[in-house]
């Protein structure tokens, strides 16, 4: 298997060359992807913000924005902004430590998470050995922060918020592990590269969703759960609750809240594309490709190009995800809190479970098929 | 055992059809996604409201009696009718007449009553003011014309649905002179009109 670009090992080589010491090279290497993703992922809320704005409007058959920027593409900038110059208000005889802490709680995890989320063989921070388990044990940092600052308002409906958002995340996050526990199973490693790699090779027919798709539906049910997207978006449901746990921020601490939510949504889609459809994979492989017009699949250009193709395949198969979080949200109905919980507990989970269990079963039955 | 595996089956009969039915509902929601945004631009654009539209009461002062008939009708007899009894006409003499659009619901039982027809519907909407007594309306302010939407050069008019040519679900840029589908009421009287002629000059053979 060839590793395809390698811009970390270029740049340090490259540095080493200048005569500074490989461990400082690695010091001034190490920013550059962290800023470039975290760029990436403000970036990409602010597209799935317009594009949620602009779905929402097609299904109810309106306009959407459309005055700031090109068909409003500009919208979501202009919203943080005035985000930003908002008063920040902290409510009277609230805990302003854990009021403030709250929103911070809840942002952070989710762009820690960024750091095992991979865009090609080596378009990632940090190739961390336990990988995924990151992911789960970082997003259970989140409801922490939401019941803080449910908590820390003083208000009924942040309280009543922040404390379904607890038992919604609490009881969400067992199946979304079963269900990855599952597909590492498959390939015997938490890490995402590895999780790829296994599903490569034979194109859109490798990919975990042929052999998981009880594990795919499973997962892609429970990260709407943890992302409060709209079947279940119980904490803060408007009608109930006014915005739960939310009611009291403004200004910045509302945006953090907003982001780490459009974010969680964007990441929870990139997982599903890593767990299930094969990451970066082309649905036709492009080695193959490579190998049909006679290009050796060493050859800069067409390394240049592979890894740019799978940037592109793994933005589109995720913004594919969002759409139809976006599509879901306007055609489900909200569940109810015992329903939610009936869901998560007495379904998703003792199906989560079987399908584990016949996961391993028939890894011990077809080892070629299942990852032996 | 077999009990067991009935309820099993059941199961997961019900999960397959809400499946089912969820991914019905997303091909509907996938199928509004296509279609044509229904949006009227308000401040730009704006709907012709319709012949029967219940719009802003007009009232022509000259034609009251003082009956107070608009009075008794109105759900919460809501028009103030002041009036003095002129001795040497014997004639109730209107001194003047308001209604609070604040409170009126625009039920058009006024209207309806009224023996003299001094009341009317106009098609005026736009009743935001900043003060809610300002929608107390005095006999000088009902007696105001509406300014028409077809007349205003800023505003783009558009037709109600109801009034676009037949299959026709866009009102913007349609073709000069396209009209809905059905008779007009002009039409419809003329129609009448030739009618009545035609039995009147039959009626007039048969006496002969």
């Amino acid at each position: 298997m060839n590793s395809g670009i390698d811009l970390q090992g270029t740049f340090i080589t490259s540095l080493t060359d200048l005569g500074l010491p490989p461990g400082l090279a690695k010091v001034f290497w190490m920013p550059l992807p962290m800023l470039l993703m975290i760029i990436g992922a403000t970036v990409a809320i602010l597209v799935s913000v317009w594009l949620e704005r602009k779905i929402s409007a097609a299904a109810q058959q309106r306009v959407g924005p459309e005055y700031v920027g090109p068909q409003g593409s500009l919208q979501p900038a202009m919203d943080g902004l005035k985000l930003i110059f908002k008063e920040d208000i902290i409510p009277g005889n609230a805990d302003s430590i854990l009021f403030t802490l709250g929103p911070i709680l809840v942002i952070l995890p989710v762009f820690i998470s960024f750091l095992i989320v991979p865009f090609g063989q080596n378009l990632l921070i940090s190739d961390v050995t336990i990988g995924v388990f990151l992911w789960i044990a970082l997003a259970s940092i989140q409801p922490i922060g939401l019941l803080m600052s449910g908590y820390a308002s003083n208000n009924k409906y942040s309280l009543l918020g922040g404390l379904r958002a607890a038992a919604q995340s609490i009881s969400y996050e067992i199946p979304l592990a079963l269900a990855v526990l599952a597909v590492v199973l498959m390939s015997n490693s938490l890490s995402t590269i590895d999780i790829v790699q296994q599903q490569s090779g034979y194109g859109i027919l490798g990919w975990n969703v042929w052999r998981q798709p009880v594990g795919f539906v499973i997962f892609w049910i429970a990260a709407l759960a943890e992302c409060e997207r709209l079947p279940f978006d119980l904490p803060e449901a408007e009608e109930e609750l006014v915005a739960g746990y939310q009611t009291e921020y403004s200004g910045m601490k509302f945006a953090l809240f907003y982001m780490a939510s459009y974010v969680n949504l964007v990441l929870s889609a990139l997982l599903v594309v890593v767990l299930y459809l094969g990451g970066w994979e082309s649905p036709i492989p492009v080695g193959f490709l490579a190998d049909l017009l006679g290009v050796s699949e060493t050859n800069s250009a067409v390394q240049v190009i592979t890894a740019s193709l799978g940037i592109l395949m793994t933005m589109f198969k995720t913004y594919l995800f969002v759409f139809l979080a976006i599509l879901l949200r306007w055609t489900t109905p909200r569940v109810r809190i015992d329903q939610l919980l009936n869901l998560g507990w007495k379904f998703l989970l003792p199906v989560a479970l079987a399908n584990l269990l016949i996961t391993a079963a028939l890894k011990l039955a077809f080892p070629f098929a299942f990852g032996g | 055992m077999m009990k067991f595996l009935k309820q099993v089956g059941d199961y997961a009969k019900e999960t397959v059809q809400a499946a089912k039915y969820i991914g019905q509902g997303l091909s509907v929601t996938f199928d509004h996604m296509s279609r044509r945004p229904v949006t009227v631009q308000y401040p730009y654009e704006k709907l012709i409201p319709s012949e029967r539209y219940r719009g802003r009461i007009h009232f022509e002062f000259d034609k009251c009696i003082a009956c107070e008939v608009c009075v008794r009708v109105c759900p919460i007899n809501l028009p103030v009718v002041d009036w003095e009894m002129n001795k040497s006409v014997k004639k109730k003499q209107l001194k003047s007449y308001s209604i609070d659009f604040g409170v009126c619901i625009f039920c058009g039982n006024c209207v309806e009553y009224c023996p003299t027809n001094c009341l009317s519907m106009t098609e005026e909407y736009e009743l935001a003011t900043f003060d809610r007594h300002e929608l107390n309306y005095d006999n000088v302010a009902l007696g105001r014309l509406p300014y028409k939407v077809t007349n205003d050069p800023m505003v783009t008019p558009l037709r109600e649905f109801a009034y676009l040519p037949k299959g026709t679900l866009d009102p913007h840029d349609l073709p000069k002179g396209s009209q809905r589908p059905g008779r007009r009421p002009e039409e419809i009287a003329e129609e009448l009109k030739a009618a009545a002629a035609k039995k009147e000059a039959a009626n007039a053979d048969a006496a002969e």
